[in-house]
């Protein structure tokens, strides 16, 4: 079965309207997720956008056909672990699923996911990476990435938005043998279901799914360019696709499959939030992607 | 049949962890808590405890840990102390209000700063508005006690509240005293199983814990603070089965020591009791009528027991191992200043500030505690005034 045939003979686990901006991603990978997982599964959603938009429901209404909890900012991961030990108890087979912000991943929560990691704790752990604080109103967080303005990085006559460089969580992962982590984007449906599929048959550890979610609100795109936005993040090698499992690095076909990378600038420009970079950041941004690339091809025996 | 054994105070949580055997167990070491971890840990190395251990990283993820197995309906427990307790407020807070009963130990110390590991009540008592009962120990055998029948508190459907149980840092948790140890029969005839629901149920789908109008959330906190009132009625039917079944009467809200006609009363919690027990028989011994009065529930706060016991006497002295900042005075002093007021009950009272820091409560302190109290009945000293314990004291 095709992927489009598959997503459609899914059960639709999220309410079909929810509040989210026009052209989320978060809320598209979500429902995607679930849809692959099924219904026999627990959601954990801190704070952050999804949260807000989709998840807690209003008025005794749920937002979601599965049993969800709102954590705290930092405690996704351990909360969970603490589900799921009590669900081993009652059905193992049951999916604990978070799906947490990069800052709540990133930032915030990395102490607890990385415990939940190493304890080979036996939960799905997505980050859902719009690259800053979204919800609360666009402040940079460890995945924001080099230049971007953010309402805490801004750009005036001395700020040129975020200093530093996004922080690599999927790797970081991968580093303390993270069972599995897998990095995806919605704009590669076959790849993404393919990798969702594979963490729901994933029993011996923690596994960390890593997409990118373009954010039109926060980024300063049009929202019915976000897919185009998420492909050109993967064909600038802005962002790899790639998988990681007992100290194999596996890189994913689209990222693999690329014969002519993109220029970064094709991600980069006309968002808003890059709209003061010059050619002199450009270049300091490819040398990043570069670097990072020549990384995961030795890594992955390329 | 029970075991008579020689136990630390941290022992003797371990023992009567054991013996409750809740489903999940996640607790992360600090001193002077740690052996707690470690014994429990041992037990579980050697098969002799049922219970999961997550073993986890901070105690953030501790209480996240619990609060998560809680959410389906589980038997769970925690410790720790001082910085730990601190490190996990923003889960604390929550556990409560989710109203999720657990038990908690707390081997308390003092906070920081200037940096200190010793021990102190300030840590548990700075925490005692965040929703969970509190309950304090004098000795290693009402540390074991107090383990088992907070669980049954907690787990009482008109309480559903979580309980500390906390005792004197140092002077409890690595003191070795003698306790007797249930057996497992004598326990589980006591202490009923679990009967909570999986909130979080495939089965059938809710949220918990989602983002709350004020006008539900109002609600719930009424309904916390009126359980809070209920629990005391349940504390004391608790403890009354206990007595029964165990052979121990630990009194339920307040313990006493000779206080039935006493004209002068000591007002102590936690370990510094023993030292006021003491005082006490010194001063009868002397001809002077002193009595001791015991706090042992903080939360919920035994407002009617205290005002009936010192209604009527000559003045008291509140012996305190916290500070209340802004009140310049002890906590416990300051409840107690309060519930009197508001039952309408005058007479003198001093604040005693002790022990902080580690620093001993010596007997030496508490018997001239006990002579100012008389003093202050004759009015030469003002009522409401606070002392310093300190070297300059005696
Ligand atoms: C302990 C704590 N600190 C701060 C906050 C405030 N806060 C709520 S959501 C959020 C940022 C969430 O960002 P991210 O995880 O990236 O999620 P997004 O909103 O982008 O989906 C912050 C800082 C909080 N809820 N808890
Ligand atoms: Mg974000």
């Amino acid at each position: 079965m095709n992927t489009v045939d598959f997503l459609n003979s899914r059960e639709d686990l999220l309410s079909p309207g929810i509040s989210a901006c026009q052209g989320c991603m978060a809320e598209l990978s979500l429902r995607v997720i679930l849809k692959v997982l099924g219904e026999k599964t627990v959601l954990v959603v801190p704070p952050g956008c999804m949260a807000g938009a989709a998840v807690g429901g209003w008025n005794k209404s749920l937002g979601t056909k599965i049993p969800a909890a709102m954590p705290q900012l930092g405690n996704s991961a351990s909360m969970l672990a603490g589900i799921k030990a009590a669900y081993d108890l009652v059905d193992p087979d049951v999916h604990c699923l978070a799906y947490a912000g990069d800052g709540g991943t990133a930032d915030i929560g990395l102490q607890a996911l990385s415990a939940a990691a190493e304890r080979r704790d036996n939960i799905i752990y997505v980050c859902n990476d719009n690259e800053a604080y979204m919800n609360t109103g666009f402040q940079k967080s460890g995945t924001t990435p080099h230049g971007a303005r953010t309402s805490t990085t801004p750009v005036g006559s001395v700020g040129r938005g975020k200093v530093n460089f996004k922080k690599d969580v999927p790797m970081m992962m991968a580093m303390q043998n993270t069972a599995y982590v897998a990095t995806l984007t919605p704009a590669y449906m076959n790849d993404f279901v393919e990798k969702v599929q594979k963490a729901a048959t994933i029993k011996d550890g923690l596994v960390y799914l890593h997409v990118l979610n373009p954010c039109p609100t926060g980024w300063g795109t049009k929202p019915e360019n976000s897919i185009a936005y998420a492909r050109a993040a993967v064909q600038s090698r802005y962002f790899l696709l790639y998988e990681y499992r007992n100290y194999e690095f596996t890189v994913s076909a689209p990222t693999k499959n690329i014969r002519e990378p993109k220029d970064v600038t094709e991600f980069l420009q006309k968002q808003k939030r890059f709209a003061h970079l010059d050619e002199q950041d450009y270049e300091e941004v490819r040398r990043v992607v570069n670097s990072r690339w020549e990384n995961l091809k030795k890594l992955a025996g390329l | 049949m029970t075991r008579i054994d020689a136990l630390t105070g941290n022992e003797c949580v371990a023992e009567a962890v054991r013996l409750c055997s809740p489903d999940i167990i996640a607790a992360y070491p600090i001193t002077p808590q740690s052996v707690v971890v470690e014994v429990l840990a041992s037990m579980k190395a050697n098969g002799q405890l049922k219970s999961k251990i997550v073993d986890v990283e901070s105690e953030h993820s501790s209480m996240s840990v619990v609060k998560g197995a809680a959410m389906l309906g589980k038997r769970v427990f925690t410790a720790t102390a001082g910085q730990g307790l601190a490190y996990m407020y923003e889960p604390y807070f929550s556990m409560s209000t989710m109203r999720f009963p657990m038990v908690m130990t707390l081997a308390c110390r003092e906070m920081i700063s200037p940096g200190t590991v010793w021990c102190g009540l300030q840590d548990a008592l700075s925490v005692r508005d965040a929703g969970w009962m509190q309950i304090f120990c004098e000795n290693n055998q009402e540390i074991l006690d107090m383990v088992i029948q907070g669980y049954k508190i907690a787990e009482n459907h008109d309480v559903l509240i979580p309980m500390n149980v906390c005792y004197d840092g140092f002077y409890l948790s690595h003191q070795t005293e003698r306790v007797e140890i249930p057996d497992q029969e004598q326990v589980d005839a006591f202490l009923p199983p679990i009967d909570l629901p999986q909130y979080l149920d495939v089965n059938h789908p809710a949220i918990v814990d989602p983002n709350t109008v004020g006008s539900y959330l109002i609600r719930y906190r009424e309904d916390h603070l009126k359980c809070m009132q209920t629990a005391k009625k349940v504390i004391r039917e608790v403890n009354d089965e206990f007595a029964e079944k165990f052979g121990r009467n630990w009194g339920g809200l307040i313990g006493s020591y000779r206080l039935e006609d006493a004209d002068y009363v000591l007002v102590t919690i936690g370990a510094t009791t023993g030292a006021a027990r003491v005082v006490v028989d010194a001063w009868r011994e002397k001809g002077v009528k002193m009595g001791l009065l015991k706090i042992r529930a903080v939360r919920p706060f035994p407002e009617e027991e205290i005002a009936e016991a010192l209604k009527g006497r000559k003045a008291y002295g509140v012996i305190d191992r916290s500070v209340c900042f802004g009140w310049n005075r002890g906590i416990i002093a300051m409840e107690t200043f309060a519930a009197l007021g508001k039952a309408g009950v005058c007479l003198p009272g001093l604040s005693f500030v002790g022990g902080l820091g580690g620093l001993d409560l010596r007997t030496e302190y508490v018997d001239k505690a006990a002579g100012m109290i008389v003093e202050a009945a004759k009015g030469a000293i003002p009522a409401g005034e606070t002392f310093w314990m300190n070297e300059d004291f005696l």
